[in-house]
């Protein structure tokens, strides 16, 4: 497949993203907005009020007299069970329930307070059981079994449950030999440290509506970073052939990976079922959000770490204890990514690593920016910080020295690609003056400084695919038809910019067809892993190169030409041998007339395209050694320079500062404007976020309680780097970045904060509470 | 029991005549009734700010008052900010700075910084954070968005 | 190995074992607007325990939607007699309605003036749309230990005009809280303004509030001190603290005013009344934070606010300002 050699003049620029009009004016539409008549039903959930029970009977007669009360379903209605990984949970609970806002019951009915009046009505007989609420202590034979059927559960064939435990997944990684290595080390670490629950807060809850037809046929429109996913979980739960069910799925108001996978749509789909030709509206309140959907897993996690004298990295031992909650179906694979990332982007020769993911009793954990590397790396920043200063060496010379470059071998025995890590490193040293001790700004504060580096590979079974097609228009502009979805990423955008550069079309000419509907849309995995500029915009470059191929080959034709003497160049065709020049207007559609009415040559010019990586092998279940795990890893920096008030424990950060490789920087501003964000989300959830939870419980499920970063929380000074080291197999060279820029943020404030007080605290959030008692304990204070 | 009562009001420069059960707030009446969809509902709890409209000239959390309550009011939704086609300076510039992600906060987001910029023309870059503390975004980091309001200040 | 759950958290939490799962909506309750504040009086009784006021809603329509607050009827003050004035006379002080919002508050140039501790409390609340319908009333009648602006207008010598079947009323604010959630009003009772004097001769205060974010979440503590000149004194100056959520109710520690009027103001007697204040509340674990955590930022923070405080006031004896005012 041809695709032109030098690099498009598009690439690397920043044209303004494609789905602002719409969202400055409120003309977007997001999934709420869609407009359904009087024929629409409101849906309402029964929930759990224990976490930890059997369900001995459920009583829905009073509901079901409540007049507008028009379906109500419970588990009996739907015993199969869904799941991503692992198949291990119900739309609702059938015989058992397992977290406290578990779904008991659904019902529609025509408004949302008939429904939940109804909810109210539904009466439950429960019998208590003993309730996990700690992963280490679920690990443990002494537990409580909460999934005592797992071993008849489906599981993809690199997931490893451990069927007569709450460990839904074991992964284990064994590379050279450490207990011999320990013996080598001239400096040990060893230190735990716990990572809570934290929840998505996307700014639009989750919503979705089902309809089914007379048919059977069901349609899901939903806010949705899986349309095809959902399409897939949800119609083989169900019972529906894959091309029965559509997946409509507008603008999504924010998704950081709670919209990825199947989490409540399944449930107004199976309303629907039994609402024949009513569209069932179910709409998660704000607090529902906060309780109901999935989280951040908490993970306990337990390193030890160890350098010769000179300050390399001998070996680690790193045993993570996930909190997967009630159901895993996602988790596992986070557990997973946790184990054959487990070094971070470390250059360790010996390692052994068990990462277990384990049922409790909490809120089901999911899919969320960084895929467990936020956690993974809270422990390893910090584990590697207190090396390289027990060893007497520059924290920053640690770094360079230990972090992994191209050509070594990784902790799962594949061989890492080129890297740019090491000029992250010194940009984030740089940028946080490192090196310098500053005066704090007076005598009630103290200064510190922190840097931190991650890894993080797209997290996917290791054929996940993308595909596109690019129709041309009468008008000679070209419509992107994508299956990857616009969570405020710039999907759209850099799609736009990737064909327009590879067709040859001003970036105006260039339409994404919206919203995203599995009835039309080309197949795409699911809009998750950073994995859509880099596979998605594969697909979208195959297209785009084939229609231009397409027309090229007509225009050749028609002017008897060599198909390599011709360009196209702003919309236009142009020869560089003959000097002739032809508008892609009408001739993309209509074709060429021959001369003298001789007949007609092409045709409507359709291009497609498709990528999927075909490389990735699986790993040895003992020993999570093979050629190669991930399709690649986006490393980088972060570091901060930040005061802590004396008086009040309270943290303020002067500077921020991160650099990544991206490969390729297809869009910078785009790609500035996601380490901008996600180093916020970071800071939000290292300073502010935790799902506090008292026997389950969520203590804190609004946004009085819960609190998120705002305007005035953001540091005076932040700066945003990358690095352009291109991926072999990426569009342009291009990586993924959605989710890197806040997988270091928690351990490099974690190390600023050591830094200016001695103080390693166990684990986010650091509230300014924690930081003072912490402070006052260690006699730090006056 | 319910009551309903019959409001006139102006929203973006229409005079509606509506009636309304007292519990509906004035988010639902602007969504629902009036179709104005661009007013989002993010929380229903006056803490995230994505419904925020001007009422009488002045920014409110519209999940935050009752229609009941909007009788002989003036409304301004983000659908009222643009004339024509026209984008105002602000809508301009926060698509010019990259200060839109997902787009969900932007309608609130607009209409409050609207209303500072309305009261203070020319904000020092801390009122722009403080007028802005009610609208959260979990996306940009804000950084873009105070870009935007900064640069849209007509020097 | 035997693993077991955790000792407790850094921070034992008052439980919630149920969970917050308010209706999406509001629930069902007919609204009422009545013509004077007689009707309105009269509505209350006739329907006590049944009825609530609605002024800005802010609290209101959130307990409403959380089903803490059930009421059959809401009544609404705005634009009853007298709730909508905000006039200051410079004989006898300032009023404001019980619907005026806070941002009118915050924007008066009176209340900037006179009154720039009622403003800066005032500005503290929440976000600028919040305060478009929060008010001050609202935010006393709630009586929230938490409720920001209280402090200011306890120190500010606050009196409340309350409207009842028999009449007016008035009452200083305190005597005003009686407890979270609890207040001294009858039924049938409705304030339609609080009242303040004219500040002292070279008044001075501030508010320290300590949230999570930097603006706009409730105080996990916060400090109100107000200080001016008193020649009655041993020190000179008169120097009050307020103290917002280490207790059931807005808390004005006597001792505090005590220290710094019978002492010379010096950084160890501050500290002494830092120390008292932290020994007079009695805060407890919430979810915000535990009552350890809150005894130690009531003194620190009542250290750094009486420092403010007397730095000000030291700086306008020395300029002279004093006698200006």
């Amino acid at each position: 497949m041809a695709v032109t050699d030098k690099m498009p003049e598009l690439i690397g620029k920043s044209p303004l993203r494609v789905d602002v009009h719409g969202k400055v004016t409120g003309a977007a539409i997001y999934t709420d907005d869609i407009q359904f008549g009087k024929n629409l039903l409101y849906a309402r959930v029964k929930r759990s009020p224990h976490p930890h029970a059997l369900i001995k009977k459920i009583d829905t007669s009073k509901a079901e007299a409540l007049p507008g009360v028009k379906v109500i379903v419970t588990g009996k209605d739907y015993p199969q069970r869904i799941g991503l990984y692992l198949k291990d949970k119900n739309i609702f609970a059938t015989d058992r329930v397992r977290f406290v806002g578990e779904a008991v019951a659904g019902v529609a009915a025509v408004n949302e307070e008939i429904a939940e009046k109804a909810c109210e009505l539904i009466e439950v007989e429960y019998e208590l059981l003993e309730p996990v609420f700690d992963s280490i202590y679920g690990a443990s034979p002494d537990a409580p079994l909460i999934h005592p059927d797992m071993g008849d559960y489906e599981v993809a064939n690199f997931i490893f449950p451990k069927p007569g435990t709450n460990i839904s997944n074991h992964f284990k990684a064994r590379k050279g030999d450490v207990d011999r290595a320990w013996k080598d080390c001239a400096a040990i670490v060893e230190k735990s440290f716990h990572i809570p629950q934290v929840q998505h807060v996307p700014i639009e809850p989750h919503i979705a509506i089902a309809k089914t037809d007379d048919n059977g046929r069901v349609t899901l429109w939903a806010s949705s970073q899986s349309p095809f996913a959902q399409r897939n979980l949800i119609a083989k739960t169900l019972g529906i052939s894959e091309s029965d069910m559509r997946v409509i799925a507008p603008y999504v108001g924010g998704g950081f990976g709670c919209k990825a996978g199947v989490t409540m749509e399944a449930m107004p789909v199976a309303i629907a079922l039994k609402a024949k030709g009513h569209p069932v509206k179910m709409r998660f309140t704000r607090e529902e959000e906060f309780y109901t959907n999935f989280v951040r897993q908490g993970l306990k996690i337990k390193l030890k770490v160890g350098c010769d004298k000179d300050g390399n990295m001998l070996a680690m031992e790193n045993t993570m204890y996930w909190d997967g909650g009630a159901s895993t179906e996602y988790g596992v694979n986070i557990t997973r990514a946790g184990g054959y990332s487990s070094t971070g982007p470390f250059d360790i020769p010996n390692v052994k690593t068990d990462s277990f993911c384990v049922y409790t009793n909490h809120p089901i954990g999911g899919a969320y920016r960084g895929f467990g590397m936020s956690e993974l790396h809270t422990g390893i920043g910090q584990v590697m910080d207190e090396l390289a200063e027990k060893i007497g060496m520059d924290k920053v010379e640690f770094l360079k020295r230990n972090s992994i470059q191209g050509g070594d071998i990784n902790v799962t025995g594949m061989k890492m690609h080129p890297i740019g890590l090491q000029e992250c490193i010194d940009k984030v040293a740089k940028g946080i003056n490192w090196g310098v001790k500053e005066k704090a700004s007076s005598d009630n504060k103290l200064r510190g400084k922190g840097i931190a580096i991650s890894w993080k590979a797209p997290a996917m079974p290791p054929n996940a695919g993308s595909s596109a097609f690019i129709e041309m228009n009468e008008d000679g502009t070209a419509t992107v038809n994508v299956g990857g979805q616009e969570i405020g990423q710039g999907a759209f955008t850099v799609a736009a910019q990737i064909a327009a550069a590879t067709i040859g079309l001003p970036m105006e000419d260039i339409r994404i067809a919206g919203p995203l509907d599995t009835q039309y849309s080309p197949y795409e995995w699911q809009t998750v892993a950073s994995r859509l500029t880099w596979s998605m915009g594969n697909a979208v470059r195959f297209a785009a190169a084939d229609a231009r191929r397409q027309i090229l080959e007509m225009v050749a034709e028609a002017w008897d030409e060599d198909v390599d003497d011709l360009d196209i160049i702003n919309g236009i065709v142009v020869s560089y041998r003959s000097e002739k020049e032809m508008s892609l207007k009408n001739i993309a559609v209509y074709g060429i007339p021959k001369e003298d009415d001789q007949g007609w040559i092409g045709g409507p010019v359709v291009g497609q395209g498709s990528f999927m990586p075909s490389y990735v092998t699986g790993l040895d279940p003992e020993t999570g050694q093979g050629p190669r795990a991930v399709v690649h890893y986006t490393t980088g920096a972060q570091g901060f320079d930040i005061e802590i008030d004396k008086d009040t424990g309270k943290i303020e950060i002067l500077k921020a500062v991160t650099a990544f490789d991206v490969g390729r920087a297809l869009n910078p501003e785009l790609v500035k404007a996601q380490m901008e964000g996600g180093m916020m989300q970071g800071i939000s959830s290292a300073i502010f976020e935790e799902i506090i939870l008292e026997e389950g419980v969520m203590q804190n499920p609004s946004f009085v309680d819960y609190r998120i970063a705002t305007t005035v929380d953001v540091p005076r000074v932040m700066e945003t780097y990358f690095v352009e080291v291109p991926q072999d197999d990426g569009p342009f060279g291009a990586r993924g970045i959605g989710e890197h820029p806040m997988t270091p943020t928690i351990a490099a404030l974690g190390n600023a904060i050591y830094d200016a007080t001695g103080i390693r605290l166990e684990g986010p959030p650091f509230l300014p509470e924690k930081v003072y008692l912490a402070m006052k304990d260690a006699g730090i204070l006056d | 029991m319910i009551s309903y009562h019959q409001i006139t009001l102006k929203v973006n420069g229409e005079t509606e005549v509506v009636n309304v059960p007292a519990n509906m707030t004035l988010l639902v009446m602007l969504r629902e009734e009036m179709g104005l969809t661009g007013v989002k509902n993010g929380c229903a709890a006056g803490e995230c700010g994505a419904c925020t409209v001007l009422m009488n000239g002045e920014p409110v959390n519209s999940c935050m008052v009752l229609a009941a309550e909007c009788d002989g009011a003036e409304v301004i939704t983000v659908e009222g900010l643009s004339h024509n086609g026209q984008l105002i300076k602000l809508q301009e510039m926060l698509i010019a700075k990259g200060g839109v992600q997902c787009g969900f906060c932007t309608p609130g987001m607009l209409i409050s910084a609207f209303a500072l910029l309305k009261r203070n023309p020319d904000p020092s870059e801390n009122e722009i954070r403080e007028a802005l503390v009610g609208n959260l975004c979990r996306c940009t980091g804000y950084v873009r968005i105070i870009d935007a309001v900064k640069a849209s200040v007509e020097k | 190995m035997l693993y077991r759950r955790q000792a407790r958290r850094y921070n034992t939490y008052k439980r919630k074992k149920t969970m917050l799962n308010p209706h999406p909506g509001l629930p069902e309750f007919t609204y009422v607007k009545l013509a004077s504040l007689d009707e309105a009086c009269g509505f209350l009784v006739e329907h006590a325990g049944e009825a609530r006021l609605i002024s800005g809603g802010t609290d209101l329509l959130v307990r409403m939607r959380d089903k803490a607050f059930k009421p059959a009827y809401v009544v609404d003050i705005k634009g009853l007699e007298g709730t909508d004035v905000l006039a200051f006379d410079p004989s006898s002080g300032l009023k404001i309605g019980a619907a005026v919002p806070m941002n009118r508050v915050v924007a008066h140039p009176d209340v900037q003036k006179h009154y720039p501790l009622l403003a800066q409390a005032a500005k503290s609340v929440a976000s600028y749309q919040l305060r478009n319908r929060a008010t001050i009333v609202g935010n006393i009648c709630n009586a929230s230990p938490a409720g920001d602006t209280l402090g200011a207008c306890l120190l500010l010598g606050g009196r409340l005009n309350i409207y009842g079947k028999d009449g007016e009323r008035f009452e200083d604010l305190v005597t005003f809280f009686k407890g979270p959630g609890k207040t001294s009003l009858q039924p049938g009772e409705i304030v339609t303004s609080i009242n303040f004097p004219l500040p002292e001769k070279g008044a001075t205060g501030t508010y320290l509030k300590l949230g999570r974010n930097k603006l706009s979440d409730l105080a996990i503590v916060g400090v109100t001190v107000y200080g001016f000149p008193d020649k009655m004194t041993e020190s000179g100056f008169r120097i009050k603290v307020a103290l917002a959520s280490v207790a059931a109710t807005p808390l004005m520690p006597p001792v505090v005013e005590t220290v710094l009027s019978e002492n010379e103001i010096t950084e160890d007697t501050i500290q002494e009344a830092a120390n008292a204040s932290m020994d007079a509340c009695f805060p407890i674990d919430d979810v915000r934070g535990s009552a350890r955590y809150r005894k130690e930022m009531v003194r620190n923070l009542t250290r750094n606010a009486i420092t403010e405080v007397w730095g000000q006031l030291q700086s306008r004896t020395e300029n002279g300002l004093e006698a200006n005012r």
